[in-house]
Order: structure tokens, then C-alpha cells, then sequence
């Protein structure tokens, strides 16, 4: 646990510090500015529009960060050589696995509720009155970018910086098909595909099951149910996905 | 050892436990309510203006979820109240995606939409004069569905547009040959059968000899001069053998 | 005497290239290193000495072989590489302390360590200059500090002198013959044979995959007027 701490830390530090980052961000910043742009088009529902594409804007540059440098945190260690001053210490592939995750999802958390404060904080102005559904909704946007920063870690394990990077966003956009992969397990045409489809169903994450954007935009009041099971499962796909990388990871060799 | 292997066991205990949460959950998916139900659908004038590149793929997409619409309202309440506007969107934006100008009409015929039907295997043939195949099932659809007073005359129509089509197959020349027969267009009907005479396989001639012999006067004289008309149809040979056949003596 | 490192029968075995190539690195090696020796691995380029430290520190698994520690596990071994770098946007205190985070020891102990070790290898004064900014020989020498922030009772160093300046040699040996007085058994691999005679008290010779000699840095004295004219006859007579 005391190794896992100290990579996190150490993770942290090392991406926190990354100047991409920064520049990342401020692009974030000036589409969520530039929505307000399109909100005074919008017929007065600036609001909501500016909602809607804030939150946008949040989800395609969180999804940048956790695709393009997850993929970088083992390479780097690989390719630089420090996984021999790690690995000749009592450090196991798991706390490394686990520290690097965390480390990023540190970094992911400060970045993300960075860009979701300002937007909650613009909106507040606009609406002239607070929307914490923004709050949740960012809440659930952080956690599927995690679930994209665990899966690049995994195909980092055993591919190079790049092919991780983009395999994370083919299986960030698969995730919004979701549904899709699911009307072909019911077609009841041919078992094969039944059953191939719904592989593929469990396998991909779900990031359609639950849609906040409704309740944001104050249209429906949110179904916490649902959205507390969508939150364990997201958490249960991290860690199940996590471990698949360290099983990966201990076969490697240096 | 022991620590290692003991850490090891949790370690796999919490993968099951994490793939049993994983699992269940999307297994106990909600099939009530399907999200293809109602599918967002622009107009296509939208994507007209905003995609030229993406056009085609735009279109595919739609298309996908068109069929996929179509299978879910078919096996549920037979309700499609968005098939129109995504066949109508795909078929803009892809104006020469034949398979979906006929899966579209009879999916519309299916939903009770006759003349949308109608009107989209009529805009894509217009979009593609080369597609017999949507001028035949116009005809089909028209001959089948139609205003009983107009539908022959339609549907002959569409056949004899089908059968200018160069690679179009026989069998839609002796539709429109026996169609122009019935509706007493004596001449067109004549010469498409000599056409088919002299041009198709052995099952065509045969049929076009049949239909000949419907659509000729009776007489002798009448019938050869009648034949006449269609000598330059074919070799003289060939014609030879027609007259041999439908005029005795 | 106890045996601080025990390498018996060790093969390695790596699969290399797009045909999938297998290639024996290793092909039985036998190494035994006693408690509190000055153990110098040598031998020529891609005889497997870098391989075999690897083995032994778990960072590549043997095809066959064992190694026995004689330290409890690696809380107690030090490991310096070859052409070392480390995270270039820590400190050099930064990163003693990240290192010794990896240890059991309490962070008060890993404080006092890190300002005693940035001391000895002479860092003090660049203790809080991050790493992109040492040279090379700083580099070198908080590498070496990183391989004793445990306090370990196996140091293994590859190529310890890479880089150094004569000061920094200088130092480096004299920590490295501080670790012999204190009891702690070192190896170390160089290609300086003035280093390997100065320092150790043992030797191996490495070649192809095999260690081919073993024995006092004397008794390889014996046998040639230099180390370095006993290496090349037993490398040539070995191959």
C-alpha cells in the first residue's frame, strides 16, 4: 500500500507538472466560453446550451488527458529505464499498476473538477442561480474517464504509447454505442452473433445506461438509483480492468 | 511465500467479485425500453450543409439504425413513426444507396405508407435511371396497391421504363409486353414480344410466341401484316421463323 | 561465511525479432558471492553480466536456474544501472525520498538517510536542483546514493565509474571500500581493470553466457602480470 502511496505521488507530480496539460485546459476553458457564444444564439436558452456543450467540452478534453498520457505513464518508465530503480526495489507489478492509476486519476481529478467548477461557476452566473446537477454530471463524466484511463494502462501493458492511446478512444466511443451492441443481442436471428454481441456488450463499458443531461438541463429529476448501480459499476469495471493489466504486466520483463 | 501466494488468492477474489458486478450489471440491462425507439433524426438539409465530406458515412449510420429501428417496431408495437424521416435522410444524403430505396418502400408499405412508399422508389429511380430493379417494384408496387381505375396503366408504365433498362433481366420485358397486351396497347406489346423473340433464351421465346399470339388479330392476313412492322426487329432468319409460327399456312 | 548470493545452473533464454528467434543469453551460470566481499563481474560485451544481475533482481525471470538471496528479499538490496536515469522533474532530494518511500522504514529514518547519502556522494549543495539539471556525473552519483537510501546488505553496481570525473571516482571508491568495512557485500561491473584490481577482493569472468573463472583478485595475479592481460587470456582461452 506504502509503494502504491509513493508512486501515486510520484505520478502526480509527474503529470500535474506536464505543460500539455496546461495548454489541454485552457483550450477547455475557452470552448466553455465559447459555448456562451452559441447560447446567445439559442433563443434564450443560453443556459441550457451552454450546459450542455460545457459538459462536452469537459468529456472530449478530459478524454485527451486520459487517453494520451495514460498511455505514456508505463512507456515512459520502460523507455527511460526508471522501471529498474523501481522494480530492484520491493515493489510489485500490481503497486505500480495501481500507483500509476492513481496518480493519474489524481491529476484527472484536479484537471476535471477544474474545468467543471468554472463551467458550474459560468453557469451560475448565467442561470443566476446554481446548478449542482452540473456538479454530478461532471461527477459521472470523471468517473467514465477513468474507466478510459484504466483501459489504456491495460492495452499499455503489452502495446506501444500510440496504439494504447487510440484503442483507449475507439473503446471510449464504443462505449457511447452501447446500446447499439445491446438491440443485437435481442435480434434472435443466430446464436453465434447473439452470443458474440453480448461479449462484446460486456466487455465494452456502458456509458449510455444512465443520461444526466436531462436533469442538468432541468427537463427530469434524476434517478439516483440508477445512477448509484451505474457508479459501482463503473468502479467494478476500473478495478476488474486494473487487475487484467497487472496479470499482463507480470509477464513482462526488463 | 505464503504472503505472496495469500495476496495473489485476494487479489483474484477481487477480479471475480469486480467481473460477477460487471457482468450482472450489464446482463440486467433494461430491455423495456429500447433507445432506438425514437431516434434523433435531422433534416438532411442539416447535414447537407455541414458535412459534405461525411456524407456517405452520415448516411450508412442512419441506415444502420433505420434497419435496426424497423426489426424493434416490427417485433414490438408496429409503430414507426421515424421511419419516413430516416429513409428520407438516407436517401439524401446517399442518393444512389439502392438497397435502401427498396428495404425503404416496403418497410413504408409495411407501416401502412402506400404512397410514401410509392413516392421513394419514384425519387430514386429519377436518381438513378440505370436501377431497374426500382422501377420494377414501383410497377409491382403500383399493379399491387394502386387505384384500381390508374394502376395498370402506372404500373405498364414503370415496367416498360424497367425494360429500356439495358441489363435488365427478361422476365420484366415479358411483364411489360403482356401488361401492354392487356391494356390493349396492341403495338408496343407486339414489339416488345418480338424483341424478347429474338433476343431472349428458350423460355422467352416460347412465352413471347404465347404472347403474341394473344395480342395479334386472329387473321391470317391481319396477323402477317401485323408482323410486318416487327420485321426489322431481328435477322431475317429469325423472323422467318416467327411468322412460320404465328401465321399457319 | 555466509553466501550473500547463490546463482546456480542459470539459463536465460530470450525470444527475439519478427522470425521469433530463441537466443540463449545465459547457458549455466554458476556465481556464488560471499558476505562482505568486493565482487567484480567482468567480461566482454553481451557475455550476460547485465542479464545475470537482472535474474537475480527479478527483473527477468530465469529459464532454469535458481538464485539464492542471502539478504532477507530486496528490502535489503541495493541496485545501481547502467547509464542510469531517473525522473527528471524531482530534486535530487525528491527523489532520495521517493526511493526510500519504497522501503519499510519510517519517513523521520528516510529523512536523516536522504541528507547523510546526499552528503556522501556530495550532492548536498544540489540536493534541492531538479535532475533534468545534474550532469552526468551527478547523474551517477545520485544513482549510486538511490542504490544505498535502504541501507542494504547486497549492493550490486553496473558500471559505477561511467561518467565520473576523478573526484567522483575517487568518492565512489572510497564508499565502496566504506560498504566493505561495514560489512556489506558489493558487486559491481566494470570494464576499468584498475578499479577491479584496487576494489575487489573477488572477481568472475564472464563470457558467452558462462562464468568461466572465479577466484581472488590475487590469485588472478598469479597468473598474469595484469588483471586486465589474465582477462584476455582467460576470454580467449574460454571462447
Amino acid at each position: 500500500m506504502k509503494q502504491t502511496g509513493a508512486i501515486a505521488l510520484n505520478t502526480f507530480k509527474e503529470t500535474i507538472r506536464d505543460r500539455v496539460l496546461a495548454i489541454i485546459v485552457l483550450f477547455a476553458l475557452l470552448m466553455i466560453v465559447g459555448s456562451l457564444w452559441l447560447g446567445s444564439i439559442s433563443l434564450g436558452e443560453e443556459g441550457r446550451v451552454m450546459k450542455d456543450f460545457g459538459l462536452v467540452a469537459v468529456t472530449f478534453f478530459g478524454l485527451v488527458v486520459a487517453a494520451f498520457i495514460a498511455a505514456g505513464l508505463i512507456h515512459k518508465e520502460i523507455e527511460k529505464r526508471t522501471v529498474f530503480v523501481l522494480f530492484s526495489k520491493p515493489v510489485s507489478r500490481a503497486a505500480f499498476i495501481a500507483g500509476k492509476f492513481l496518480g493519474l486519476a489524481l491529476t484527472m481529478a484536479v484537471v476535471v473538477a477544474g474545468m467543471g467548477l468554472f463551467l458550474f461557476l459560468v453557469a451560475w452566473v448565467i442561470d443566476g442561480s446554481p446548478t449542482w446537477m452540473v456538479l454530478a454530471a461532471i461527477g459521472l463524466i470523471y468517473l467514465q474517464l477513468l474507466v478510459i484511463v484504466a483501459v489504456t494502462i491495460f492495452f499499455s501493458t503489452f502495446g506501444s504509447a500510440i496504439l494504447a492511446s487510440v484503442l483507449g478512444i475507439c473503446v471510449f466511443v464504443a462505449g457511447q454505442l452501447s446500446t447499439n451492441v445491446l438491440s443485437l443481442t435481442r435480434l434472435g436471428e443466430n446464436a453465434v452473433t447473439e452470443a458474440l454481441s453480448w461479449v462484446v456488450f460486456v466487455l465494452i463499458p456502458n456509458f449510455t445506461a444512465v443520461d444526466v443531461k436531462p436533469a442538468v438541463v432541468g427537463e427530469q429529476a434524476a434517478d439516483w438509483g440508477s445512477i448509484g448501480s451505474w457508479c459501482v459499476y463503473l468502479v467494478a469495471y476500473v478495478v476488474a480492468v486494473l487487475l487484467l493489466a497487472t496479470w499482463v504486466f507480470r509477464r513482462r520483463e526488463f | 511465500m505464503g504472503r505472496g501466494l495469500t495476496r495473489r488468492v485476494a487479489l483474484i477474489v477481487v477480479f471475480l467479485v469486480c467481473a460477477v458486478v460487471v457482468v450482472r450489471y450489464q446482463t440486467t440491462q433494461s430491455t423495456a425500453e429500447s433507445r432506438i425507439g425514437q431516434p434523433f433524426v435531422p433534416s438532411p438539409k442539416f447535414f447537407l450543409d455541414f458535412s459534405p465530406s461525411y456524407r456517405a458515412t452520415i448516411a450508412d449510420a442512419y441506415w444502420l439504425q433505420t434497419i435496426q429501428y424497423y426489426g424493434e417496431h416490427v417485433q414490438t408495437d408496429q409503430k414507426y413513426d421515424r421511419l419516413k424521416p430516416m429513409l428520407d435522410l438516407v436517401s439524401t444524403l446517399s442518393p444512389h444507396f439502392e438497397r435502401a430505396y427498396l428495404f425503404g418502400a416496403y418497410a413504408l408499405l409495411d407501416a401502412g405508407l402506400g404512397n410514401d412508399a410509392y413516392r421513394l422508389l419514384e425519387r430514386g429511380f429519377a436518381r438513378n435511371p440505370k436501377a431497374w430493379t426500382l422501377a420494377t417494384n414501383a410497377g409491382i408496387l403500383i399493379y399491387s396497391y394502386g387505384p384500381e381505375d390508374v394502376k395498370r396503366d402506372v404500373a405498364t408504365g414503370w415496367f416498360e421504363k424497367a425494360a429500356a433498362v439495358p441489363n435488365a433481366p427478361l422476365y420484366v420485358s415479358r411483364i411489360a409486353a403482356r401488361l401492354l397486351g392487356e391494356g390493349g396497347e396492341v403495338q408496343k406489346a407486339t414489339a416488345l414480344w418480338a424483341e424478347l423473340y429474338a433476343t431472349g433464351d428458350k423460355y422467352s421465346r416460347e412465352r413471347a410466341l404465347a404472347g403474341l399470339d394473344d395480342v395479334l388479330p386472329t387473321n391470317a392476313a391481319a396477323r402477317r401484316e401485323a408482323l410486318e412492322k416487327v420485321r426489322d426487329l431481328m435477322a431475317p432468319t429469325t423472323f422467318q421463323e416467327l411468322v412460320k409460327a404465328l401465321v399457319a399456312g | 561465511m555466509r553466501t550473500a548470493l547463490n546463482v546456480t545452473g542459470l539459463h536465460k533464454t530470450v525470444i527475439v525479432g519478427f522470425r521469433r528467434r530463441r537466443v540463449e543469453i545465459l547457458r549455466g551460470v554458476d556465481l556464488a558471492v560471499e558476505s562482505n566481499e568486493v565482487f567484480g563481474l567482468l567480461g566482454p560485451n553481451g557475455a550476460g553480466k547485465t542479464t545475470t544481475i537482472k535474474v537475480v533482481l527479478g527483473l527477468m525471470k530465469p529459464t532454469s536456474g535458481q538464485v539464492e538471496l542471502g539478504v532477507s528479499s530486496l528490502e535489503r538490496v541495493g541496485y545501481l544501472p547502467e547509464n542510469p536515469y531517473f525522473y527528471s522533474y524531482l530534486s535530487g532530494r525528491e527523489f532520495l525520498g521517493f526511493c526510500g518511500s519504497l522501503f519499510s522504514f519510517a519517513p523521520s529514518m528516510r529523512r536523516e538517510r536522504v541528507n547523510a547519502l546526499l552528503g556522501d556522494v556530495g550532492l548536498g549543495d544540489a540536493a534541492d536542483t531538479q535532475l533534468r539539471k545534474y550532469s552526468k556525473g551527478m547523474l551517477q552519483r545520485i544513482g549510486i546514493a538511490q542504490a544505498l537510501v535502504n541501507d542494504p546488505g547486497l549492493v550490486l553496481l553496473d558500471e559505477p565509474m561511467t561518467g565520473l570525473d576523478p573526484i567522483g571516482r575517487l568518492k565512489v571508491k572510497r564508499l565502496i571500500q566504506r560498504l566493505h568495512d561495514e560489512d556489506k557485500t558489493v558487486l559491481f561491473n566494470s570494464h576499468i581493470m584498475s578499479d577491479v584490481e584496487e576494489l575487489c577482493t573477488h572477481i568472475g569472468i564472464m563470457s558467452n553466457g558462462v562464468v568461466v573463472w572465479t577466484g581472488t583478485v590475487a590469485e588472478a595475479l598469479d597468473q598474469a602480470p595484469t588483471l586486465e592481460a589474465f582477462f584476455m587470456k582467460t576470454v580467449e582461452s574460454a571462447s
